[in-house]
């Protein structure tokens, strides 16, 4: 089978499955869609059937980095400060203390973890950051589902759509600052330092997004401005990993740049989010297929991660809450809520895994797809339960 | 100015990054795939501002920022992306097989049949006997026997009188020209591509029976070989249409990405099964447009064109990245007498033959003066034939293929240009503010 041909069969079995099957079980049943992709992807890849062979998903690879530039152009983009600013500034310091305490608690108890299995305290340093950026990483797919079906907009559903994308930001900021402390020198030119290397990243997305509007200019015609994003997000992505940077976080960055610069964002935004259903289909399913056991001992940090990431979601979105004076509103349990995992999580995942000298890129992947896997197909009806409790 | 200064940025900023990345991961090629989108449509925008068709903008990007001149993007980058010029392929023949009607097709199927018959024979004969003349001065040509030179005439006058639906389609999607020129410019096109086909692998069979090619590489080629490659492509072109049709009755739902994918799809059983994949493409248009309600088929064709637009930039810019500057430099005096000959020839076959081609009569002296230009250029397809020859003659083959992709360079960027002047000389292309409207439409039609 070639690569092409997989990519397509791949792409619509699970599109089919989306809509035929799964949306009407999301809606129906409060199921949220996702992660069958990822068993999917497992199940057709390398490790089990083969029918998506090593060499078809190495072939994949610019598609794969596209998809990731994407998803974190869509991210970016809910970024939008005119928006923001109409938000609380309560809720926001709710949803980053419950990101900095899971970050804080996974972090460090998968390097204690790391440091008793595999000895070197750097190495256990890298394991804990990586696992602790996407133990902060929540899906808004429950939260969405939720809201669309019940129609509810109430203080804890609009905690939660903003939680959900302080998680994603935050997740995939402190990864971009573990790629670039971890940077390799490169053999052409004078080594950079972390500091650099981090302007770098954020060069890329705000440059992108400035050649974008120079590119557009006044006239948004639909070609051109289709034409200018695709240009822009892959060009965006194909640098930030050329570089082996985070193409997630120069993407978000480009993606925020974009909307807070425009007049029209809610072009923007429809363009973007029309096209990002495949993408999604795509990073889950060559996510999946990506999927290599490991050889060292996996089972005690993947089991550490899911357990320590439910603790520490829910005991964290408590804490925060209560030192924000909101538990009262918001109730014991609403952190509940947001222990789906999905596009983030196994897009940073992703991205280890195919960085060059990276510690134990398996462990830290199978850590991701399980969380996604155990985590994601509830997520709406843990939302919905917390709605109603609150 | 500001397009200037686009381009200006955007290569700044990859003579930035180049140095400082190690690739790896596809991102090299993701990176040129980028650049090129942006680059070439900055081009193109620049190339109407001063009156010439966008895709000579986007060729012009690819010869400038290619190997041959700056090396923006490398030959390397140009191999990985493939896969876009043939997604690009695959996009121009389902669009334009949702362009045929049955009803035109029964109007006009046999008079087109006539103008292309008389045009190609011409072209034929006409290249054949200039190679013969100058057989000296061509380096496939001077050695051996008069017969080899005929036989290599022969094979070389069959690929020089192939077409290109990329640049017919493409034009007419930029301009929106509708009328008899753009009608029978694209008709005469699409059945060209699966004649030419037909003519090369006859040519070539007849080549192999007067010089048989040595070495074992040479691929053997059957008239049933040649007979499945026409007739699984119609029927696997009608099934997928059928399913493309069902798919639109019932589903109708994420219409850009399912545009994209039968598209992928029909290119690559195509290959698999080894049929020809344009007509296998081109069929399921035609099912879908002729079989489908008619709200149907305008919203697929919608979706069509707007996945076709970021991926025609990169077609028509990897296709002017391709050419090779140091050769065109070298066998000019050669290829610019061809290339006139080619056109003189395709423009007296079309003028000759449109008297008796039974099209109708008032449209014919807008056709005789209008309709060969957009038979002028050449590209993806000529490509390809190319190759063929030159895996079945590695040796002169190689040569062929060197002069044929020189003069595809100056058909690819000269006919672009006569062509979108006969469709404004015509009349056929609406005013600015009637295109801006069509397009409101199309947006507001979009799923």
């Amino acid at each position: 089978m070639t690569a092409s041909l997989a990519l397509l069969l791949a792409v619509a079995a699970a599109y089919l499955a989306a809509h035929v099957f799964f949306d009407w079980l999301g809606r129906r049943y409060l199921i949220v869609s996702g992660a069958e992709y990822l068993v999917l992807g497992v199940l057709l890849g390398p490790q089990l059937s083969d029918i998506l062979d090593a060499r078809i998903v190495d072939s994949l690879a610019p598609i794969l980095t596209l998809a990731l530039g994407w998803i974190g152009t869509v991210i970016g983009m809910q970024f939008e400060l005119r928006k923001l600013l109409a938000i609380p500034a309560r809720t926001f310091r709710i949803a980053f203390a419950e990101s900095a305490l899971t970050f804080a608690t996974v972090g460090g108890l998968e390097f204690l973890a790391g440091r008793w299995l595999f000895v070197s305290t750097d190495i256990a340093l890298v394991l804990g950051a990586v696992l602790g950026a996407i133990a902060v990483a929540s899906s808004g797919m429950g939260v969405s589902l939720v809201a669309d079906v019940f129609e509810a907009d109430t203080p804890i559903m609009r905690q939660l759509h903003v939680s959900t994308q302080i998680n994603a930001l935050v997740a995939i900021a402190i990864f971009a600052v573990i790629l670039c402390v971890r940077h390799q020198p490169l053999p052409t030119s004078r080594p950079l330092t972390t500091t650099e290397w981090v302007a770098v990243s954020i060069a890329i997305g705000v440059v992108g997004g400035t050649l974008f509007h120079v590119f557009l200019g006044d006239v948004y015609d639909s070609d051109r401005l289709f034409v200018s994003l695709v240009g822009g997000i892959v060009m965006v992505s194909g640098a930030a990993m050329y570089l082996r940077l985070s193409p997630l976080f120069s993407a978000v960055m480009f993606g925020m740049i974009l909307v807070n610069t425009t007049n029209r964002p809610e072009v923007l935004i429809d363009t973007v989010t029309r096209v990002e259903r495949p993408f999604y289909f795509v990073l889950m399913l060559f996510g999946g297929a990506n999927w290599r056991p490991s050889g060292q001992a996996w089972l005690l940090p993947v089991l550490l991660f899911v357990v320590a990431r439910t603790a520490a979601k829910i005991g964290g979105s408590r804490l925060a809450a209560r030192a924000n004076g909101a538990l009262p509103e918001l109730g014991d349990k609403w952190g509940a809520a947001l222990l789906g995992q999905g596009r983030v999580a196994v897009a940073i995942g992703l991205t280890y895994l195919h960085q060059e000298n990276s510690f134990f890129p398996n462990i830290v992947f199978t850590a991701a797809i399980a969380s996604i896997v155990l985590t994601e197909f509830l997520s709406a009806r843990a939302t919905r339960a917390v709605v109603a409790v609150s | 100015m500001r397009r200037l200064f686009v381009l200006a940025l955007l290569l700044g900023a990859m003579r930035v990054i180049q140095p400082l990345g190690a690739g790896g991961y596809g991102a090299q090629a993701l990176l040129a795939f980028g650049f090129l989108i942006l680059a070439a449509y900055a081009a193109g925008e620049l190339a109407v501002a001063i009156r010439i068709p966008k895709l000579v903008g986007y060729l012009i990007a690819g010869v400038v920022f290619g190997p041959s001149a700056l090396g923006t993007v490398g030959t390397r980058a140009i191999a990985d992306l493939s896969p876009v010029s043939s997604l690009a392929i695959a996009l121009i023949a389902f669009i334009a097989g949702v362009e045929l009607q049955w009803q035109e097709v029964r109007e006009r199927g046999l008079g087109l049949l006539r103008v292309l018959g008389t045009e190609l024979g011409i072209s034929i004969v006409t290249i054949t006997a200039f190679l013969l003349l100058l057989r000296e001065h061509i380096s496939f040509l001077q050695h051996g026997t008069i017969v080899e030179a005929l036989a290599f005439s022969i094979v070389f006058a069959a690929m020089a009188a192939v077409h290109s639906p990329a640049v017919a389609i493409a034009m007419l999607s930029e301009t929106r020209a509708r009328g008899p020129v753009a009608k029978t410019t694209l008709g005469l096109v699409l059945i060209s591509d699966v004649v030419i086909v037909l003519l090369l692998t006859l040519t070539l069979a007849i080549a192999r029976a007067l010089v048989p090619p040595a070495g074992a590489n040479a691929p053997a080629l059957t008239l049933g070989a040649v007979a499945w490659e026409v007739i699984g492509a119609v029927l696997i072109g009608g099934i997928l249409g059928a399913l493309v049709t069902l798919y639109l009755r019932f589903i109708r739902r994420e219409l850009f990405l399912f545009a994209i994918m039968v598209a992928f799809f029909g290119s690559e059983i195509a290959h698999l099964v080894h049929v020809e994949p344009l007509l296998t493409l081109m069929t399921t248009g035609f099912v879908v447009e002729n079989v489908s309600a008619p709200d149907h088929s305008a919203a697929l064709r919608s979706a069509l064109e707007r996945a076709a637009a970021p991926v025609f930039v990169v077609f028509f810019a990897l296709a002017g990245a391709g050419i090779a500057l140091p050769q065109l430099a070298r066998l000019w005096p050669l290829v610019l007498p061809l290339a006139l000959v080619r056109a003189g020839a395709i423009w007296a076959g079309v003028r000759l033959s449109l008297g008796w081609s039974g099209l109708p009569r008032d449209e014919v002296p807008v056709l005789r003066r209008h309709v060969w230009t957009g038979l002028l250029p050449q590209a993806g397809v000529a490509i390809g034939l190319a190759a063929v020859v030159a895996q079945t003659y590695p040796s002169r083959g190689g040569d062929m293929q060197v002069l044929f992709l020189a003069l595809i360079a100056v058909n690819q960027a000269v006919g672009p240009i006569l062509f979108r002047r006969a469709l404004d000389q015509s009349g056929e292309i609406p005013r600015t503010e009637e295109r801006a409207a069509a397009a409101e439409t199309s947006a507001i039609a979009r799923p």
